[in-house]
């Protein structure tokens, strides 16, 4: 699936630092309009430094380099900012907030970023009819609503719940951070189907994950490896399959590519 | 030259006020002996362990030695008076107990007394209800409550009895100049009786206005009392409060007390749980901003076997707040089987703000089961970080957290218009004036 072409993610020579420890060093990575890019990689390879560095995650230094967002400086944006103007994170780790309603925190989110982009909230009527849809196509429970945000859930469900923000909120950019990992079969092709319903011509979406289960269900346009804080290698779908059968040794710094 | 101390000054209003006092002679002979241990004891000051963190100096600028004035109009306190529908109310204008403007229905097993009148027609009667403070050392407020005390109220539900709707005690300061107003009540619910008893803490005006009651509740064998306790007092308002609770076997009681308005509220919980199987469960929430105070102590005593206890204290405070939590559960020898948990925890959203909580456990029996624990924190980064990438701003998503923290304890309480005025106390406490925006 491709689109008109237009880049909507440019990360370019990307050095970040978290405390002491430079994590990325010297990432670019170009995502246009359509694409699917999965971004793979060993544990501690950077990849969830870079999901949380682009959608704002406190913590990080930018040390060099740069990441914009259809033209636009993307660090230089507050997270709330990046959110309205339709980038997403879905989280590997989604955060239980009791005592903060589910369809509240789903009407604020839509509400701030259509007041952002000039248009009249939705009414209860539309929003609930609206989540309702999103709800069903997830299969989640409605009763999920008026719990506390993730409050309870299994991991299986708060990806799911990650996945339905997303189709309710459809972000021009969006960032799945491991959001297979805990997953069983089942829940992994209700997520799957879920991110395949997002593919479109206008959307980037990034995965970030560490085994290539999740794309046989979502087939990537393109495929990276990031290691040693750079994407030491890019291809198309072979290339996951190929690191599915080798592992990632083969691809550390320091060692010969075959 | 110096402003003399309050207890110089409580004398000095006494010697002028008393006399004029009502109640009779059985009364003013209860205040002067409450006067006279008073003066030879002293307030409780930061040297007293229990009274550490109570900002006593701020306490002392209240006018001790000022007369009360003429209580405001009756329809500007109607006015203020919280809806619940079905109440039965009982109101107290400035300690004094209002007739006028309270309403009740004898026919539901209650019964109201102005105590001046019940001293006036029976002093002995009187005189054993009422509980003489002093026992202890932090009982001394009460005493001060005892030797000023007139037209008090005596509240009573009859055994098995429940009264048709909650009844309302109503604490209001209308006081346009700065005072102090001290009031006694004495609630008792007999055995087997139910009642939901709301006390809400309202001020007409800003002034600097200290209220301190002192408070007792009797629960007979099997009675059943859920208390919810509001304070909305103005912004200069202080109030000290001291309620001494009994319960008899198999009565349960719980209490739910918001500090959610004033410039500073102490409030004393003195509860034994005498008879068996007797049971408490505790809620209780400050929320200090600007630079309020709040500090709770909070002594429960396990003395009838198998009784029970759950605490689930907690505290927010930004800007220069202060907030303290002192509590301590003493497991006596007589109250094996008991269990008692107690919990404190809080929120600390400013660096100038501060909060100190010490929960005590003492047990001086085997077979009991008790936990206590105390946290301390701020909100968490990733909750926050969370809720932006949702699209939320910054300020709105720490209010949301800051709210969420307290909302379970606001939404166990009983009665929705209590629910609503909490959450609406929290909610403007927390956008209008903009606290958690200049904490971050």
């Amino acid at each position: 699936m491709s689109g008109d072409g237009t880049p909507i993610l440019e990360v370019r020579d990307l050095r970040v630092r978290a405390g002491e420890r430079l994590i990325l060093d010297g990432l670019s990575l170009v995502v246009r309009a359509g694409e699917v890019h999965a971004i793979m990689g060993p544990n501690g390879s950077g990849k969830s430094t870079l999901t949380g560095v682009l959608a704002g995650r406190p913590g990080y230094d930018v040390v060099s380099g740069s990441a914009s967002y259809l033209g636009r400086d993307l660090l230089a944006m507050a997270p709330e900012l990046r959110a309205r103007e339709g980038v997403f994170l879905a989280f590997q780790y989604p955060v239980e907030i009791p005592g903060v309603n589910n369809v509240y925190l789903l009407k604020a989110a839509l509400n701030a970023q259509r007041k952002h982009r000039g248009l009249p909230e939705l009414d209860a009527f539309e929003f609930l009819n609206l989540v309702r849809a999103k709800l069903a196509s997830m299969r989640m429970d409605e009763t999920l609503l008026n719990r506390g945000v993730n409050e309870g859930f299994s991991g299986g469900e708060k990806k799911r719940n990650e996945i339905m923000q997303m189709s309710l909120l459809e972000p021009t950019l969006a960032l799945l951070d491991e959001t297979d990992s805990g997953l069983d079969i089942d829940a992994l092709k209700v997520v799957a189907e879920g991110v395949n319903a997002m593919r479109g011509p206008g959307r980037a979406i990034v995965l970030v994950t560490h085994y290539q289960r999740l794309l046989d269900h979502v087939v990537p346009d393109h495929v990276h490896v990031l290691a040693g804080g750079r994407i030491v290698k890019s291809g198309g779908r072979e290339l996951a399959i190929e690191l599915e059968r080798r592992g990632y040794d083969w691809l550390k710094p320091g060692t010969a590519a075959a | 030259m110096s402003v003399p101390a309050p207890i110089e000054r409580i004398a000095a209003a006494h010697a002028r006020l008393a006399p004029r006092l009502a109640g009779g002679a059985a009364w003013a002979r209860r205040r002067d002996a409450a006067l006279g241990s008073l003066v030879a004891r002293g307030l409780p000051d930061r040297r007293d362990e229990n009274w550490k963190y109570l900002d006593h100096a701020r306490i002392a600028e209240y006018a001790f030695d000022v007369e009360p004035a003429a209580p405001a109009d009756p329809a500007a306190v109607a006015a203020r008076l919280l809806e619940v529908a079905g109440a039965h109310r009982v109101v107290l204008v400035d300690g004094r107990y209002d007739a006028r403007l309270s309403t009740m229905e004898a026919r539901a097993g209650l019964e109201v007394v102005d105590l001046a009148a019940l001293f006036e027609r029976n002093p002995e009667a009187a005189n054993s209800l009422l509980r003489r403070p002093g026992e202890k050392a932090d009982d001394r407020y009460a005493l001060l409550a005892d030797a000023f005390a007139a037209n008090g109220v005596l509240i009573r539900v009859a055994a098995g009895r429940e009264p048709s709707g909650p009844v309302c005690l109503v604490h209001v300061a209308t006081a346009a100049t700065p005072a102090v107003h001290q009031a006694r009540v004495v609630v008792d619910v007999a055995a087997g009786a139910r009642c939901t008893l709301l006390e809400h803490f309202v001020a007409l005006g800003d002034s600097a206005v200290l209220g301190n009651l002192a408070a007792e509740l009797t629960l007979g064998e099997g009675a059943s009392v859920s208390h919810l306790r509001l304070h909305q007092h103005g912004p200069e308002a202080a109030q000290v409060e001291t309620w001494v609770v009994r319960t008899a076997a198999r009565s349960r009681y719980e209490q739910h007390l918001m500090a959610l308005g004033g410039r500073l509220l102490r409030s004393n919980l003195d509860l034994v749980l005498e008879g068996a199987r007797a049971a408490c469960k505790l809620d209780g929430l400050f929320l200090v901003d600007g630079e309020r105070q709040a500090d709770f102590l909070t002594q429960v005593t396990h003395r009838g076997p198998a009784t029970e206890t759950v605490q689930d204290y907690r505290g927010i405070a930004t800007a220069r707040g202060r907030g303290a939590f002192n509590g301590r559960i003493t497991v006596e020898a007589s109250a094996p089987g008991s269990n008692a948990s107690q919990s404190s925890r809080n929120l600390l959203l400013s660096p100038l703000a501060e909060i100190n909580a010490r929960p005590q456990l003492e047990i001086n029996v085997d077979d009991v089961q008790c936990r206590h624990g105390a946290t301390l924190g701020t909100l968490d980064d990733e909750h926050v970080f969370y809720l932006r990438s949702r699209g939320l701003d910054e300020a709105a998503a720490r209010s949301l957290l800051t709210f969420a923290f307290c909302r379970d304890l606001i939404g166990r309480m009983p009665l929705a218009p209590v629910r609503d005025a909490a959450e609406a106390l929290v909610a403007g406490a927390l956008t209008d004036r903009g606290p958690i925006r200049s904490a971050s």
